[in-house]
């Protein structure tokens, strides 16, 4: 009973890793988390990272916070870039910069797809 | 003695804890959405007597208008789509009632004059 | 030596964060302007008045291009007409606010002792019209934005002078604006003063950020961007319709035009542009 049980799990456990597969699969192909991320720094209603930031391949961008440049050299913990990112206002109270987590002006999954792209700059 | 005491009034409370979270009935998706919805009024009426009340939450002019959009969805029987609605209002009516709290003491002097 | 300079300026923090609460309008004023003369040491007083554009020589010139032949001109006039066209019962605005209307614009905002509240020139438009049975303007732009263009551009040349009455309820609406500029709100979390205060002269996107000091002297102002919006080229709005738009670009919800929360914040931010020249209204963006 017992090992019937354990060999169930076992292939029920399996059909889903194949099954994870396969989507995140389709999801690379469409877009991979760089690209995503760069779609969603870019965008005016979601990260608007353009607004203050410098990015290579942007236009009409602000000059009110450091052009992301090096960013591996500045944040070679990709965690802590993703956590400036999340609430900046923790480092420092009176940054411009808005909490992007803590205020949920992006998702968890949006936030970590920023931060691949910023981190890749 | 003492610590005897402490642990088996932690463990009454532990069990008094677990009693209260176990309802008797499972709660209607109905009576979760009005559950929610008097929560979410009155955390959105503490943010605006703060006047930390955020854009989105029932602004007429706002496209999201997260409240009164909860409402229409519980009107129309989509008690489902009206509590992730309320969950986000609530969250912004929170978020903005305790920025207003922190920023009680804002002044000049933050900003080096 | 080291444990007393570590004492005198623990002391010195503490001081300075419980004197920056308490201290007089006159004491605000004074920082407020000292710090933007540090920080645009090329920049005359008075040159503030022109925002932004006093800031950025590119855009100072397309400015002047467009100050040349205004695009407010039009309706300052009909501000002016207004101003001329007696009521129903015959009276008109001469009968509220005087025969002279360049004397207007400098009495406002002004603290009322007997209802114990800012009142501000668009509040007394209004206030007149219904006292003369006459229906009221609505708030943010059109007739009542002509009009107090109108105030202004005849006003041109002289200082605002905003008096804040050493009384504690005028205090108390001073001290309320002044929190309201300071404060982060909305969901992106921003203070009035962080884009005006702390980061004037820098790019937000295309815009350049204007400085808090000198903002004021050109309102009611004509933008091109509410001109676009507006089906007959009319971009006049109030202050109070600007502060809307400002809370809703950071997320927060904008107040009503002319409700306490605005106009004690008015009070503080027109005060702190004391002595420098009305040129209302100006052409922005």
């Amino acid at each position: 009973m017992r090992r019937s049980n354990h060999r169930f799990s076992g292939t029920v456990g399996s059909l889903l890793l194949v099954a994870g597969m396969v989507i995140t699969g389709q999801a690379a192909a469409a877009e991979d988390p760089i690209s995503a991320g760069k779609k969603l720094a870019f965008d005016r209603k979601k990260g608007n990272c353009l607004a203050c930031h410098h990015i290579e391949g942007g236009t009409l961008m602000g000059n009110i916070a450091p052009p992301l440049v090096a960013m591996k050299h500045r944040f070679p913990d990709k965690a802590k870039l993703r956590e400036q990112i999340w609430d900046a206002t923790k480092n420092n109270p009176r940054s411009i910069m808005p909490p992007f987590g803590k205020h949920r002006i992006l998702s968890e999954k949006e936030i970590d797809l920023v931060t691949e792209f910023i981190y890749s700059l | 003695m003492m610590k005897k005491t402490i642990i088996s009034v932690g463990l009454a409370l532990l069990i008094a804890g677990c009693s209260a979270s176990q309802p008797e009935k499972p709660m209607s998706l109905k009576e979760q959405y009005e559950a929610a919805l008097a929560r979410t009024q009155a955390a959105v009426e503490k943010a605006a007597s703060m006047e930390g009340e955020w854009r989105d939450i029932r602004w007429k002019k706002s496209k999201k208008r997260y409240l009164p959009k909860a409402i229409e969805a519980a009107k129309a029987g989509d008690y489902e789509k009206a509590l992730k609605l309320l969950s986000i209002a609530e969250f912004q009516a929170e978020m903005g009632y305790k920025q207003a709290m922190a920023e009680k003491n804002a002044g000049p002097h933050l900003y080096g004059l | 030596m080291r444990k007393i300079a570590t004492l005198l300026l623990s002391a010195g923090l503490v001081a300075s964060a419980t004197t920056a609460i308490a201290s007089s309008p006159k004491e605000d004023l004074e920082k407020f302007r000292a710090y933007f003369e540090q920080k645009f040491p090329g920049l005359q007083l008075d040159d503030f008045g022109n925002g932004a554009y006093a800031l950025d020589a590119d855009k100072r010139m397309q400015w002047e291009a467009m100050e040349e032949f205004p695009p407010y001109d039009e309706f300052v006039d009909k501000g002016r007409e207004i101003w001329e066209k007696p009521f129903k019962n015959g009276k008109s605005f001469a009968d509220c606010f005087g025969k002279d209307p360049s004397k207007v614009r400098v009495r406002y905002p002004h603290w009322d002792a007997k209802t114990k509240q800012v009142v501000t020139l668009e509040g007394d438009i209004n206030k007149c019209l219904k006292e003369n049975g006459e229906k009221p303007f609505k708030w943010k732009k059109g007739p009542i934005a002509w009009l107090s263009a109108f105030f202004g551009y005849e006003a041109r040349g002289q200082k605002i002078n905003v008096v804040i009455p050493d009384d504690p309820d005028a205090i108390k609406a001073y001290e309320h604006g002044k929190h309201f500029f300071y404060a982060k709100r909305g969901q992106l979390n921003m203070a009035c003063a962080d884009c005006h205060v702390k980061y004037p002269g820098h790019f937000i996107r295309g815009n350049l950020l204007s400085p808090a000091l000198g903002q004021v002297t050109h309102f009611p102002v004509y933008r091109a961007k509410w001109a676009k919006k507006s089906k007959d080229g009319d971009g006049l709005g109030t202050l109070h319709r600007r502060y809307g738009g400002c809370n809703k670009q950071v997320r927060a919800r904008p107040f009503k035009a002319q409700s306490k929360v605005y106009r004690d914040l008015e009070f503080f931010h027109q005060y702190m542009s004391n002595g420098l020249t009305i040129n209302a209204p100006g052409y922005r963006e």
